[in-house]
């Protein structure tokens, strides 16, 4: 690949390489002015020469306004090769300076891989804009390279900005708490690149009526229709995004459904235009090029294959995608509204509630775009792995297993089915009892459906009955049965218990604390005693579960990562002292056995 | 993709807060990138490996939950199914596709009802009971099934290391 090699070119930091321009630029200035000094430069500019050393002794009273001369300095410097180049890295060097601007406004800090990105994204355009315009159209004239250099110089900005903001959007996507106006900035931006973009077409209509021929016309503006697409495509996929979480709560549970198609079919088109224009761009330059056998139709040859074979591959995807669709509709029914009211479980795929969902032959619901991308990538089913069969003799024998008879109960226990498996796991450790209620307890942690201010209301209730019940366990179990009288019958018969570490817990809502006597899981192991040197751990910490720690999950997230914290502290805190008793125990038993082995002996000799 | 991953991810996190198993600590290293956790494994009672508290980490798809999630632990460890830098080789981890060990059956691979919570305590087991037939470190498997007082030596060691404790 070139830009691996080019990557480890030394390349001049900002700071030198601005400094560097400026310096050029000001000597090409002065060359300039050298050279209008004489008046007679138009007619002998191209001696250069001639017309430096003759401008030595000039007049000073040249009669010339300030503002013809700097028009003059002007065409002189676009008409000498030297000072136009010059004028091109001073362009260049602004654009830099401009880009650097927009990442310290809308980006701050580049990560790691954006930085790659870009890296990789430059020297590539770099390298097939050379091909382009040395291989393809052949430049021969100076001018026409200046100009095809303005142009690819505005083109490559504004693709790296595009390809900067789709790198950040993916990113803070994969965040839940990043405030809204850094979406609204990288959004800005967008919106920015895509009114150049459409601007910069509009140029190349334009000019295609006036000055250039078709050919370089279909270029430029394949150019700019790629670069429009493919920021139409981040900002669709930013709006969707955006819809989904921000509206999250009451909207996106009825939008669930729509959402998936929405997302897929926006990535295929857009995809499929990019590809497409792509792929006529590189077949139209590669009938340009008049010579076939050169460096430059095989590269573009290169190109047209990964382009082709990308095209055949999304083609596939999206035909097994409309095979997966087809065969959903045809053979799992969506679950009628007795099933679903049946079956209180979340979706077992996003662990949301389902409105709606579509039935496996063996009984299990998921929503129908959980569903749907799942049997994308594999023919069983999620939580059975009962094999359904795609294509007519695809495991067929599997699909003979009849469905569970007793439908409903089967369908409860997904939870609980997986809960076994559990437990099968972890039947070995010592400790760890768990009942049906601590799995009901568990069993469902998404449902925000129901209000916070009745869900609310409800605990008060509640809690108004079992002051001693901490809110958070009767706001968890309110979740799962949805009403107070279940809720307090579950308390009453000893289902619901309170985990250990919520019993040292200071309440908010100022709960009595000598009233917790509710079962204890765990053994407590008597920790606070630890006054041996040893134990260099403070006193503070010891003992008892940092009071904010466990039971809650908070709404800021800066909380929740110190919560964490502490959490994870304490663990290690805990197991280094209950490993150091244990030894410390070990060893006092050995002493304690010498000494009562030294005794004996004393005893036996006096 | 990831706004559903993101929503499926939050629900984990908030039940391993609210309910969190035995010995088992999970959740995001830092918020703005949900997508990578840290998870402290308690190691279980009455195996080699009692008393240590293993940090781990875990890089979510961001196809989450339909592939599954990648796992390394971050301290030394010496097991027969840990790499020797640190991935964690089970079935619950491989994709239904892929089988780099070539005798897994699908039924224990990865499936989308699979959970953070579920892949811990497999891997809890996979500490106190190795599965000696994948080698995914075979000088530990080895000593696994020939020289086990040499394994349970370093096993400790382990431990004592993980807590911070000189041996």
């Amino acid at each position: 690949m070139p830009m691996e090699f080019l990557g480890r070119l030394p390349i001049p930091n900002l700071r030198v390489y601005v400094t560097i321009s400026v310096v050029i630029l000001s000597f090409s200035i002065y060359y300039a002015t050298q050279i209008i000094k004489d008046p007679a430069w138009k007619t002998n500019h191209t001696h250069v020469d001639v017309g430096l050393h003759s401008g030595g002794d000039i007049d000073p009273t040249d009669p010339r306004s300030l503002g013809t001369h700097l028009k003059e300095l002007l065409e002189c410097m676009v008409m000498e090769p030297v000072c136009v180049w010059t004028l091109v890295n001073t362009g260049y060097c602004m654009l830099i300076l401009l880009g650097k601007t927009i990442q310290k406004l809308v980006f701050g800090e580049l990560r790691a891989s954006e930085n790659y990105h870009l890296k990789d994204k430059f020297w590539n355009f770099l390298f097939y804009k050379f091909i382009f315009v040395f291989g393809v159209l052949n430049v021969q004239y100076m001018d026409e390279i200046v100009l095809w250099c303005v142009w690819f110089l505005a083109l490559g900005f504004l693709s790296l900005l595009s390809q900067l903001c789709k790198d950040r959007f993916e990113y803070l996507s994969f965040s839940p708490t990043t405030p809204g106006w850094s979406h609204a900035r990288l959004l800005v931006l967008l919106t920015a690149i895509l009114v150049l973009s459409s601007f910069m077409l509009l140029f190349c209509i334009a000019a295609a009526f006036f000055f250039i021929s078709f050919n370089t016309f279909a270029f430029m503006a394949a150019e700019c229709i790629l670069l429009g697409v493919r920021t139409i495509h981040v900002m669709l996929r930013y709006l969707i995004h955006l819809y989904d979480t921000r509206g999250a709560g009451t909207s996106t549970q009825r939008s669930w459904d729509k959402r998936g198609p929405l997302t897929y079919y926006t990535d295929l088109i857009s995809e499929l235009i990019v590809l497409a224009v792509d792929f006529f761009h590189h077949v139209h330059m590669l009938l340009w090029s008049n010579i076939f056998l050169s460096m430059a139709s095989l590269v573009i040859c290169m190109q047209l294959r990964y382009l082709f074979y990308e095209i055949q591959r999304r083609i596939t995807k999206h035909r097994n995608y409309l095979a997966v669709l087809n065969h959903m509709e045809q053979n799992y029914p969506m679950a009628s509204q007795d099933e679903l009211a049946e079956n209180s479980d979340n979706c077992a795929i996003c662990w949301e509630k389902m409105e709606s969902a579509r039935k496996l032959p063996c009984t299990h619901l998921f929503h129908n775009s959980c569903l749907q991308s799942w049997l994308e990538q594999d023919t069983s089913c999620p939580t059975c792995r009962l094999g359904l069969s795609m294509q007519a003799n695809h495991r067929e024998n599997t699909l003979e297993i009849p469905p569970e008879p007793q439908t409903p109960t089967r369908r409860n226990s997904n939870h609980f089915f997986l809960f076994l498996d559990a437990s099968r796991y972890v039947s070995w450790l010592p400790s760890f009892s768990v009942e049906v209620s601590h799995n009901r307890l568990r069993g469902n942690i998404s449902t925000f459906t129901h209000t916070n201010s009745q869900m609310d209301a409800m605990a008060r209730q509640v809690q108004l009955l079992f002051p001693h019940y901490p809110r958070s366990i009767i706001l968890e179990d309110l979740r799962m049965t949805r009403s107070v009288e279940w809720t307090i019958e579950n308390i009453l018969d000893g289902v619901l218990t309170i985990p250990h570490h919520l019993i040292e817990e200071p309440q908010e809502e100022s709960v009595p604390q000598m009233e917790t006597i509710v079962t204890n899981i765990m053994p407590n192991s008597s920790i606070q005693n630890s006054s041996d040197p040893r134990f260099d751990i403070p006193i503070a910490d010891s003992g008892e579960e940092p009071s904010s720690l466990g039971g809650r999950f908070s709404k800021s997230s800066a909380e929740r990562e110190l919560i964490l914290q502490r959490r994870k502290e304490h663990m290690r805190l805990t197991a280094r002292r209950r490993y150091l008793e244990k030894h410390r125990k070990s060893e006092i038993d050995s002493t304690n056995s010498q000494i009562t082995n030294t005794e004996n002996i004393e005893n036996t000799i006096s | 993709m990831a706004g559903s991953a993101l929503r499926r991810l939050m629900a984990e996190y908030k039940q391993l807060t609210l309910n969190p198993p035995e010995g088992i600590i999970a959740g995001p290293i830092n918020e703005e990138n949900f997508f990578e956790w840290e998870a402290l494994i308690t190691g279980p009672e009455g195996t080699c490996f009692e008393g240590g508290v293993f940090p781990a980490k875990l890089i979510f798809p961001p196809d989450y939950p339909l592939s599954p999630p990648k796992m390394q632990f971050t301290c030394e460890m010496f097991h027969p199914n840990i790499y020797a830098d640190g991935r964690v080789c089970i079935s619950i981890l491989h994709a239904p596709g892929d089988d780099p060990m070539g005798y897994e059956s699908s039924a224990e691979r990865w499936s989308p009802v699979q959970s953070v919570e579920k892949i811990l305590l497999s891997v809890v087991s996979m500490l106190a009971e190795p599965n000696d037939e994948s080698g995914a470190n075979v000088d530990a498997a080895k000593m696994w099934r020939d020289d086990r007082e040499e394994f349970e030596k370093i096993a400790q060691k382990l431990v004592r290391k993980t807590l911070g404790i000189p041996p």
